[in-house]
């Protein structure tokens, strides 16, 4: 059991910092659903979110409660099964959007790559923990690079180039926090930036390349592709610095933005809250983050470091991502605004993750006194 | 709970900070605190910039996204007829259109088979039609898949829109010409914008999507009609949807015309003139009121069917219409222009007594012909025609009888007499002064100015002298004068209203919704410098041809009528040597107190035998109330017209029934008198004969000018042309 003393470890502030974070979201989910659901109801995408909210502290509960050394133990297994659910969801899953991601599961569709992320995750920490003496070895450094790159191809190939890039992240992330020389994370680096234009070349789509012109020029297609980006800049600039009131958004409330519930809900917070607004998400997000370093810097053990390092890459690789698609800093890509964007796959893999951060934290026994 | 404990199998190295620098952690930690600072101040600078930079200029972008003008068309103004009668109604024509690329992925199957259901048209036949719009005209625009829906058709689509993306009805501005082919001419028609209209109107608050008046009516009066578009300003949604209206402003419909139009006399001149004329010719009739200038009634045939231009009109329908001999989109009344022949005698005349070149009792004596020499070569003889030795004749029997010798004393003078006429320049004069020439301000486009020809012209257009066969033949309305029917039909009526030359006009006052006259329009009027008391003299000259010369078939029973008649040659000889002639009249009546003009004008006739009895029966319908009118034949004998009979007919004037008591015996028949009338040599001709000029032409070339006796005693044709060297123009009564 868990002692009573160890409570006293549990990251309330964690865990308080996630719920605003989510009632935050669940406002402006509201208020880009005014028009389809004029009433709450249980269809509402905001009764949805809030369920999901209550499974993921659920969820974040029996991750904790669990000594997250256990899932150090069946790494192996772990990683196998991140491997065949992305494998998997390439076969039998639900396209939408012209991509690959779901599975149905009890009338629900279940993301594999937002599970599979928390599990190459705590599979890469289990390995760069073991090998904590060995991080010179460029053997260690390219096995992980494999172990990172195998679900992140399986991703590119849904296609879903944000998750396969937040795989890329977190890889990095990790090896550097495992301390791996400088100069491979260097030359990681630069092959990574030299292979862009040939991956672009072999393994981008039409779909991806569309993406990036568009990015470059939403106005060579202003009612297609082009479209939301330009819909979404407007939005967020026409915010201004205090927004045009919640719910009073033209962009959103007109139906100017599409995925405003998704991947488009920092568009309606920009237009209906601000700069203001923004900044204070950005704080949370911030203050939230921070927490999870403190999770991986007072961990007691390498492994529960790295995994607390994962987890803080991951949620800050995703948040810059998914706004920068926003204010149109980088090309159109689909990945959830954590903790804020609707979708259960993403809300509770996210508590899950808070559970991890608070199983290391609550079983850290050091530094306090 | 020990498995959870997590120690049975593998256990995580606790060791690992015992070989970990602790300033390490505490440099990961900075870093990656830095790394979250970093990342979040990457996106607030690009929001800043957004937001606070860039924050007006997306602010205008958001509200010009959400927030749609929308204009609210007025309703085009109605026109009635001066009785009250309604002559056009706004319609709407709704044709069902596809923007291929707003149909739904996958769903076009069904989309094309709902559209099949409410309009019934096969779905693969729709298919065919976008497919072919995707080839013509791209993914984007509206392919119309069937145009001219009925209205329970168009309203049923218009409610399938919301549920079938892609299909849009498409509604345009109509109107419906009650009156058939009755008007086409005056109300003219609408159409859409074209875009040099556009760029000119655009100013005018016109839209690319406007309908606006293209020819008649519709045309010059489209300020008066068209009224001023509302508009609204709405809020819509990304679809284009209408979520609620911010501000709205409503559109002033046109105003309402009241035409000066008597729809039931348009209607009976059109049967009339349909009588004496055919398809592939054109004629031309009208009646004026001679105090106001409001016309009573204008047409011009062949005509069209008024709604032509309200359907979709198709190329090959256009293209006939076009290309018929007829011409029917044409209004002859105002748009063609022909030599006028003998009712310009009329003009002539006006002028000789007002210039003092001639009176009342000035007789001259018509033996059929006078002869002029060659002004160089005294051998070279030329001859002038009259259409029948005609006598002695005072003013009014010239006028009367139509005498061309008369004009061409009055017009040019008999030097062998020492008889000085009023000369080219002074005819030109006073043919200008009674509106010939120039427009004469109708308020319906597409007139045409006509043409009065003079020396200083000549020299410049032709490039040749003007030669005093020249001015014989402008004397008698031959040669280079053109005029169109509504040009004689404004000089006539100064003549009947002792000098008023009033605008001729069809619309005759502004109405609000409810028939309140708004403004009543008045003619703009100037005065002929002719004294009253001369014009009622030539007055009297035309009564007199009514009654007992030349114009006796416009005579009624129910009004005194003045007119004048007119046959003018035109075109290339016929095999026998004689011509195609236009048939005028022109007069008006009561003669006494004259209230109302008329022109009729036949391309093909006699002034005589067609043009005059076509008058008197719109006379007598006009005078008698709508009764029985005269039809050839009745009456008022009406001879053949065919030309075969001309040259018989001409010294035998008794042929009438009614012979014509005051005609004085001519001196000599002319055609037993062939050695006065020798042909004009061939060689040193003075003039050229009088074919089109090569600059600014009138409708049809003044050719061959006539010599033709005419059909029937009573009535004159205009005579030779200039002296003309070439032999067919002396043709006819000179061996």
């Amino acid at each position: 059991m868990i002692a009573r003393r160890a409570m006293r470890n549990f990251d309330v502030v964690l865990v308080l910092l996630a719920v605003a974070l989510v009632a935050y979201g669940g406002l402006l989910l509201y208020s880009a659903s005014l028009n389809a659901y004029p009433t709450i109801t249980m269809d509402h995408p905001l009764t949805k979110q809030m369920i999901f909210a209550l499974l993921g502290v659920g969820g974040m509960i029996v991750v904790a409660w669990v000594d997250y050394r256990v899932y150090g133990q069946m790494a192996t297994g772990l990683y196998a099964l991140a491997v065949v659910l992305l494998a998997a969801v390439l076969i039998v899953g639900d396209e939408a959007y012209g991509s690959t991601r779901w599975f149905s599961f009890a009338g629900q569709q279940i993301q594999a790559s937002e599970v599979a992320k928390l599990l190459v995750i705590v599979s890469l920490a289990r390995y760069l923990a073991d090998r904590q003496r060995q991080m010179a070895d460029p053997r260690v450094f390219v096995i992980s690079l494999v172990m990172a790159a195998l679900p992140a191809v399986l991703v590119l190939i849904e296609p879903d180039m944000g998750t396969a890039a937040v795989f890329g992240a977190i890889w990095l992330g990790m090896v550097a926090m495992a301390g791996a020389p400088p100069r491979y994370l260097v030359i990681a680096l630069g092959v990574a930036l030299a292979a862009i234009p040939f991956m672009a070349l072999l393994t981008l789509g039409d779909y991806q390349i569309d993406r990036f012109r568009l990015w470059i020029d939403p106005a060579s297609d202003p009612l297609g592709g082009g479209f939301n980006i330009r819909q979404a800049e407007i939005g967020i600039g026409s915010g201004g610095i205090f927004g045009q009131g919640f719910t009073h958004g033209t962009q959103t409330q007109l139906d100017f933005l599409q995925t405003s519930t998704t991947d488009y809900i920092f568009s309606v917070l920009g237009e209906e809250l601000g700069l203001i607004g923004a900044l204070v998400l950005f704080a949370l997000f911030t203050a939230l983050l921070f927490r999870g370093i403190r999770a991986a810097t007072l961990s007691q053990d390498q492994f529960g470091s790295l995994i607390a390092t994962g987890i803080v890459i991951m949620i800050l690789f995703q948040v810059f991502i998914n706004v920068a698609v926003n204010i149109r800093l980088v090309p159109v890509t689909g990945i959830p605004l954590p903790f804020i964007s609707q979708g259960g796959s993403s809300l509770v893999m996210m508590f899950v993750a808070l559970g991890l951060l608070e199983g290391i934290l609550i079983r850290h026994k050091r530094l306090e006194f | 709970m020990s498995y959870f404990e997590g120690r049975r199998r593998w256990r995580s190295r606790k060791e690992k900070r015992e070989g970990t620098p602790a300033g390490r952690s505490t440099s990961m930690t900075a870093i990656m605190r830095g790394l979250v600072i970093l990342m979040f101040g990457i996106l607030i600078i690009q929001l800043v910039n957004l937001q606070v930079i860039k924050g007006e200029q997306y602010r205008e972008q958001a509200e010009i996204n959400a927030l749609r003008e929308i204009p609210i068309p007025a309703n085009r103004g109605l026109i009635y007829d001066r009785n009250g009668t309604l002559l056009v109604q706004n319609t709407a024509r709704f044709s069902a259109t596809i923007i291929p690329g707003d149909l739904t992925d996958g769903d076009e199957a069904t989309a094309y088979r709902m559209i099949s259901n409410v309009i019934g048209m096969p779905a693969s036949e729709i298919e065919a039609r976008v497919t072919e719009g995707i080839e013509v005209q791209g993914e984007f625009n509206p392919t119309v898949i069937k145009g001219d829906l009925e209205r329970d058709v168009a309203l049923t689509l218009i409610e399938l829109e919301p549920h079938v993306p892609g299909l849009s009805v498409q509604v345009e501005p109509s109107r419906n010409y009650l009156t058939g082919d009755l008007l086409s001419h005056i109300l003219g028609y609408i159409g859409p914008i074209s875009a040099e209209e556009y760029e000119a109107l655009a100013d005018e608050g016109y839209l690319y999507q406007d309908f606006l008046g293209k020819s008649g009516v519709e045309l010059s009066y489209e300020d008066i009609l068209r009224g001023k578009a509302g508009k609204k300003l709405v809020e819509v949604d990304a679809a284009g949807r209408e979520l609620r209206v911010i501000s709205e402003r409503r559109p002033i419909d046109g105003t309402n015309l009241v035409l000066t139009i008597d729809l039931d006399l348009q209607a009976a001149v059109q049967e009339i003139l349909g009588e004496y004329s055919t398809d592939n010719d054109n004629a031309a009739a009208a009646v004026i009121d001679v105090k106001t200038g409001e016309l009573l009634s204008m047409v011009s045939l062949p005509t069209f069917d008024g709604n032509f231009f309200s359907g979709p009109v198709s190329e090959e329908a256009l293209a006939s219409l076009i290309e018929s001999p007829g011409k029917p989109l044409v209004n002859h009344a105002i748009s063609d222009r022909y030599a006028p022949g003998s009712t310009f005698k009329t003009i002539v005349g006006s002028a000789a007594l007002q210039e003092g070149v001639a009176s009342t009792g000035t007789t001259i004596v018509s033996r059929g012909y006078i002869n002029v020499e060659n002004e160089f070569d005294p051998n070279v003889v030329y001859v002038y025609r009259d259409w029948a030795p005609l006598g002695a004749l005072d003013f009014y029997d010239g006028i009367a009888m139509s005498s061309n010798v008369y004009f061409y004393y009055l017009a040019g003078g008999f030097a062998d007499e020492g008889f000085r006429g009023l000369g080219a320049d002074k005819v030109a004069e006073y043919a200008r002064a009674f509106g010939l020439g120039s427009l004469t301000g109708i308020d319906i486009g597409g007139e045409s100015d006509g043409l009065v020809p003079d020396p200083a012209w000549k020299q410049e257009t032709v490039g040749e002298t003007w030669t005093i066969g020249d001015t014989y033949n402008f004397g008698i309305g031959q040669g280079y004068v053109a005029t169109t029917p509504i040009q004689m039909l404004r000089a006539i009526t100064a003549i009947a209203n002792g000098g008023t030359l009033v605008t001729p006009h069809v619309v005759a006052e502004y109405e609000d919704s409810l028939g309140n006259t708004l403004e009543a329009l008045s003619s703009d009027t100037s005065t002929v410098p002719v004294d009253t008391a001369n014009l009622q003299i030539v007055g009297q000259g035309m009564r007199q041809s009514v009654t007992s010369g030349v114009a006796r078939n416009a005579s009624v029973s129910s009004v005194a009528v003045a007119g004048k008649t007119g046959t003018a040659e035109f075109g290339a000889s016929r095999d026998d040597g004689t011509y195609e002639t236009h048939g005028w009249f022109v007069g008006y009546a009561p003669a006494e107190d004259p209230e109302i003009a008329v022109v009729v004008f036949l391309q093909r006739g006699s002034g005589g035998s067609d043009a005059s009895p076509a008058a008197a029966r719109i006379l007598d319908y006009y005078f008698s109330g709508g009764g029985p009118t005269y039809g050839p034949g009745e009456d008022i004998p009406v001879p053949d017209p065919s030309p075969v009979d001309v040259l018989d007919a001409t010294a035998a004037p008794g042929t009438t029934d009614e012979p014509i008591a005051d005609l004085p015996e001519p001196t000599a028949a002319p055609e037993e008198d062939p050695d006065t009338a020798p042909e004009p040599e061939p060689t040193a001709p003075p003039t050229a004969p009088p074919t089109a000029p090569p600059t600014s032409p009138p409708t049809e070339p003044p050719v061959a000018p006539p010599t033709d006796p005419p059909t029937e005693p009573p009535q004159e044709t205009s005579p030779p042309a200039a002296a003309l060297p070439d032999e067919r123009r002396p043709h006819g009564v000179v061996p």
